[in-house]
């Protein structure tokens, strides 16, 4: 069988000229890192870098449909924002209410958003929608999407330092608040602008036309913010305590079993996987989202088993050494009655054979750094 | 990338400094760029006999763990403490501050199968 040639970001060539190690994701060749994980995921927390997200997927809904599609079929009510704002939601599956994908869906216009799924899922979630290519606007539906990947580019602007940064190459960049979308006009191109992130910090993302990336990305070098690759996206993402698809999320997972109850509108009369959800939700999931620490400096692994009182109740579904921390961290699913049970319990991460001794936190792990 | 000379090196990716008796070890420039950020070591213990291809330590960075394997058989007689609270030596000074351990060699013919700078390089260029 033919191997598909993997994608390349418009911005490709640029991360080839730093040096990057690139990595396949999601069907994506994309930068693991530029110089090193550790420092970037530092310059991130201290002050700002960029990252290339292009491999997000970007479906341009739109129509006098769009609305009622989007709120039917995804999870997070639409009722609770508005024009011009962002929203993180997810799309479900119809039988037993797992994530099928999480997704950022902006809202730009009365009967216009951008949906954006991971990379890998794209096409499912256009599927889900009953939206798929080609266009149509059969029946009274009157909605149409469009697969606008190939003619953008996606760059996160994230760290404490971000609008600072990012104010010296447009003012109105600076302004988008949080969870905010707004359009700005940049050299004559039209870039759309969303107060949203995975780091756990400040920052903006830009959904910038293709033809213009490599201009936005050396105007963003030039005033100073450095490039940051998908390792250090990862370990960032983890210390804010936010869900990977494909970890944290996925098959066997629901919102409930996440932690994510906010994401799920449970007022809305329907939405797909509705039904299952209702149900769980009346005999709670079996297991449970927990954030985990240990003392020492060893990265837990996902798929390492958890153990209390010598038995496995759990297993980690992220895990790495937080820089920030100085320490392993992990987020696990464990039994429920080990997650609401009171008290102190002493849990242990069996990583190859050796017991290592951890403790339930509160996540984030980190909180993010004030504004400067 | 660096491979000093005066080194001998293994197919593992591992270097060897021979002085006297005792073989120092780590791991070549090629082996900790590949590794990325280093994150944890975990050395075996002092007084450890080993084989040949036994493993002698983890190596831990944030996307993989790897194990490092003896190089030659012996005794371990010291271990890099600063790798426990620095890890990123292995990094940062490979060759130097970056040595994982030390075996007090047991069989001086296990050092002929070792490459050269030169025969490492061609391997891994």
């Amino acid at each position: 069988m033919p191997v598909a040639p993997l994608k390349l970001s418009p911005l490709d060539a640029r991360h080839r000229s730093l040096g990057a190690k690139l990595t396949e994701f999601g069907g994506w060749d994309m930068p693991l890192q530029y110089s090193s994980v550790l420092d970037e995921h530092h310059a991130c927390r201290s002050s700002a870098v960029m990252f290339d997200v292009s491999h997000l997927g970007t479906l341009r809904v739109h129509g006098a449909g769009a609305f009622a599609a989007l709120q039917s079929t995804l999870s997070n009510d639409l009722e609770r924002i508005a024009i011009g704002r962002a929203q993180y939601t997810h799309l479900l599956d119809a039988d037993d209410g797992h994530v099928v994908d999480d997704i950022i869906v902006w809202w730009l216009d009365d009967e216009e958003f951008f949906v954006m799924p991971n990379a890998s899922n794209t096409d499912r979630v256009a599927e889900a929608l009953g939206i798929s290519s080609p266009p149509s606007d059969a029946g009274a539906t009157k909605v149409r999407s469009q697969d606008i990947t190939a003619g953008r580019a996606l760059i996160a602007v994230q760290g404490p330092a971000a609008r600072s940064f990012v104010k010296l190459v447009h003012p109105a960049l600076a302004d988008v608040g949080r969870f905010r979308v707004a359009s700005v006009i940049w050299n004559g191109h039209n870039l759309l602008v969303a107060g949203t992130g995975y780091t756990g910090e400040d920052g903006i993302e830009i959904h910038v036309p293709q033809e213009a990336a490599e201009a936005l990305w050396d105007a963003l070098s030039d005033v100073g913010i450095a490039p940051a690759g998908l390792g250090a996206r990862d370990t960032l993402r983890l210390e804010a305590g936010l869900p990977l698809h494909g970890h944290d999320l996925g098959p066997g997972i629901t919102p409930l079993h996440a932690g994510l109850q906010w994401v799920v509108g449970w007022n809305k009369t329907a939405f797909r996987g509705r039904d299952a959800l209702l149900a769980l939700k009346e005999r709670g999931a079996d297991r449970q989202l927990i954030g985990l620490t240990i003392e020492g400096r060893q990265p837990p692994r996902a798929e390492s088993e958890i153990v209390v009182d010598g038995n496995v109740v759990g297993v980690v579904s992220s895990g790495n050494f937080s820089p920030i921390l100085g320490h392993g961290i992990a987020l696990a699913f464990v039994d429920r009655d080990v997650a609401e049970r009171g008290g102190a319990i002493e849990y242990s991460i069996s990583v190859r054979s050796k017991l290592l001794p951890a403790r339930r936190v509160a996540f984030p792990f980190v909180a993010a750094s004030p504004p400067r | 990338m660096d491979f000093p000379n005066e080194l001998r090196y293994s197919p593992d990716h591992e270097w060897i400094r021979v002085d006297g008796s005792i073989a120092t070890i780590g791991i070549t420039d090629f082996a900790q760029d590949a590794l990325g950020d280093v994150v944890y070591v975990a050395p075996a213990e002092v007084g450890d006999a080993v084989a040949v291809g036994a493993s002698v330590a983890e190596v831990e960075s944030t996307k993989s763990v790897s194990e490092i394997y003896a190089p030659v058989s012996g005794t371990i007689c010291e271990r890099n403490e600063l790798l426990d609270t620095q890890p990123e030596l292995l990094n940062q000074q490979p060759y130097g501050d970056g040595w994982i351990l030390k075996i007090e060699v047991a069989n001086v013919a296990d050092l002929d199968p070792l490459m050269s700078a030169e025969s490492y390089q061609t391997l891994v260029m």
